[in-house]
């Protein structure tokens, strides 16, 4: 079951949060934003996260916590705030008006330009380069959205209840990483962030990782052909992956 | 000494063959996933044959077995007498509509042999057991909640399993209580929090888990947890899967100086061939009497003969003694091997049921790479679990795992400059 609380989180900080990804990586993102002039986006959700999209020179930036920001978007519930990633809601600023053409053109274009590289048409896909950016992405996307979920969905709390402190490190060979930190139960990942992990959990290629986001491979079997490296404390990887499974959920 | 390492190529060539037709290609602990092969390459991943303490794998590479297919393997594999056992009742009959009367003969032998029970009900696994043992004492109680330890493993059923696990749903582990191992203050605590609605505890006799070193309790703790069973009217069970008859023929509840209600049998009761046993005491026989718990082959008469081949000698072995002396003998070889190399390992849990760990960092990134040389070399350890002693095991593979150990050793040293 889906709890629209830990949706808000994971669509805040993982889905909202993989702008700074795309800003970085998509030439069309960056011809978005090209000329825009600095402004900060701040996502106010009741009883729900809070966080600030800052753009700048080109690149984009979310950080926890809205009270420092250019325009705000008021969100009475979690639900109308997940009605904002799913389309279903349109908010309406409390602040920055002067700012809103930022929010109505650019803004709803990089949204747009996300939407379509995560949601990718199988034509778009067999772009090689189309394909990387659609796995990278969502391999940011993922390993975001596990310490959403370990933090604010209760099952995945369960999971990261027998998790000891320490870092995962969790990557795509020859591709991006992630650094999960997990202390006192508590997950944060740190997108390309360095540590020393304590368990590695590592996909052969990008083609595999984009196969297991989309459920057409499983891990367990992968893990036999070696096309998952995992060494380390499993116990931790174990329950990591049990988080990992409930994700799907939730992203689909 | 240096011991070449193996190649597994037609290992990885079945391999590739199974996956196309079982999901996985092996599943299950056997496998290379929850089996942990780290790195894979130097696992083998299907064996040909086996005889003794060893087995030998598809590409024809031998390997001494502390793993014993996870416990079955009491007396070595192929044992001469529980094989000619076997296959004397094999025939006069196995699986028939009425049960072999080998299966009274049986129970009879098991009853005069574990200390606490009075009666036995056969099965298939150590699952039907553990879940045969949870739905006896919810029946005869008439409550619905269970105390787990910490880390516990019973079975794969959903009950037994964590709210976590893929396919479970809470509702089939919300009557679950999880408390500490060794810890009175909490169990007194869970059940003044839900008393008169505790069906039962169930726990192996230690702290056998995996990932972590094990525990032995004491005797005073189980007279703890005895005490207040008796006065809450819990219900005791304990797993004896896996280190039941390595630790005392009358079971491990009697090792530890007490008797519990129900427990349960499976992996060294017949040396290989199917079966376990749920056991219990007297004031239980009539509920389980009045339950409906079978299975097609739960009363096959093969296993059976088996079983009292193997526990006839596991006696007059006297394997309890014989495992707590070969594996004191194993582990302390290995553990002066690993100081000679630099290498913290520490043994933890029963010598017939040995935890291995280095310790030099914390992370099993050295242990892991010293337990995949090992088993690229023919001893054939597990990074993750408790492993197992056999009576096939000698002196003579002792000291050889003792020297492959220790090229293991030296090889994941070489890999690592930074430990000199």
């Amino acid at each position: 079951m889906v709890d629209k609380k830990a949706l808000a989180y994971i669509n805040m900080f993982a889905v909202l949060g993989t702008l700074e990804n795309l800003c970085d990586l998509d030439q069309k993102a960056k011809d978005i934003l090209k000329n825009a002039k600095p402004v900060s986006i701040g996502f106010d959700v009741k009883d729900g996260p809070k966080a600030t999209l800052s753009f700048e020179d080109g690149k984009c930036m979310l950080t926890e916590g809205c009270d420092d920001c250019d325009i705000k978007l008021p969100f009475s519930s979690v639900d109308k705030f997940n009605g904002l990633i799913d389309g279903t809601y349109t908010p309406i600023p409390n602040k920055g008006f002067s700012k809103i053409g930022f929010l109505l053109k650019t803004f709803i274009a990089l949204t747009d330009r996300l939407n379509e590289v995560m949601r990718p048409t199988e034509e778009a896909l067999k772009d090689p380069e189309f394909f990387t950016l659609n796995t990278v992405l969502t391999f940011y996307t993922v390993t975001v959205a596990i310490s959403q979920l370990g933090n604010n969905d209760a099952v995945s709390r369960f999971s990261a209840s027998n998790m000891e402190d320490g870092d995962i490190l969790v990557s795509i060979k020859d591709g991006p990483k992630s650094i999960i930190h997990v202390k006192d139960h508590i997950l944060t990942t740190e997108k390309e962030g360095e540590g020393n992990p304590r368990c590695v959990m590592e996909f052969a290629s990008m083609e595999l990782a984009n196969d297991l986001f989309n459920d057409k491979v499983n891990s367990l079997a992968c893990i036999g052909d070696g096309a998952i490296l995992m060494k380390g404390m499993i116990s931790m990887l174990d329950n990591m992956n049990r988080i990992l499974d409930r994700v799907s959920m939730y992203l689909a | 000494m240096s011991f070449p390492e193996y190649n597994h190529d037609k290992s990885r060539e079945l391999f590739n063959r199974a996956k196309k037709v079982i999901p996985s290609g092996v599943y299950g602990h056997l496998g290379p996933a929850e089996g942990l092969f780290i790195p894979v390459e130097k696992w083998p991943l299907f064996s040909e044959r086996a005889e003794g303490t060893y087995f030998w794998d598809v590409d024809g590479n031998k390997y001494i077995d502390y793993m014993c297919a996870y416990g079955p393997n009491v007396l070595g594999y192929n044992d001469p007498d529980v094989d000619a056992a076997a296959m004397a009742q094999l025939k006069l009959g196995n699986c028939t509509s009425s049960p072999g009367k080998i299966m009274v003969e049986c129970a009879e032998m098991l009853v005069d042999t574990v200390a606490s029970a009075d009666w036995c009900y056969f099965a298939k696994n150590g699952n039907d057991t553990t879940q045969m043992a949870i739905m006896t004492a919810r029946a005869y109680t008439h409550r619905k909640k269970i105390i787990f330890f910490k880390g516990y493993y019973h079975g794969v059923s959903p009950w037994q399993a964590k709210i976590d696990y893929a396919g479970v749903l809470p509702e089939e582990v919300q009557n679950n209580i999880v408390i500490p191992w060794d810890d009175i203050p909490a169990l007194q605590k869970a059940v003044a929090e839900n008393k008169g609605e505790i069906a039962a505890i169930i726990a192996q006799p230690y702290d056998h888990g995996n990932f972590h070193d094990n525990v032995v309790m004491t005797k005073m703790f189980w007279e703890k947890v005895r005490k207040i069973c008796d006065e809450e009217g819990i219900q005791l069970i304990i797993d004896d899967v896996r280190a039941g008859f390595r630790l005392d023929i009358a079971g491990s509840d009697h090792f530890f100086g007490f008797k519990a209600d129900l427990i349960c049998f499976c992996k060294a009761l017949a040396n290989g061939y199917n079966m376990s046993a749920l056991m219990g005491r007297e004031h239980l026989k009539n509920t389980i009497s009045g339950m409906n718990i079978t299975g097609s082959y739960w009363l096959s008469s093969v296993p059976f003969a088996a079983c009292i081949a193997t526990v006839k000698k596991m006696k007059e072995l006297q394997i309890p003694q014989m495992f707590d002396m070969l594996g004191s003998k194993l582990i302390n070889g290995l553990k002066m091997a690993g100081k000679e190399h630099g290498f913290d390992l520490v043994t933890s849990g029963m010598p017939a049921l040995f935890y291995l760990r280095i310790a030099n960092d914390d992370s099993l990134y050295l242990h892991q790479e010293w337990i995949a040389e090992c088993v690229s070399r023919g001893v054939f350890f597990a990074s993750h679990h408790n492993h197992f002693i056999n009576a096939a095991l000698t002196e003579e593979d002792i000291n050889r795992t003792i020297e492959i150990a220790e090229d293991a050793f030296k090889a994941v040293k070489k890999n690592h400059p930074e430990m000199n």
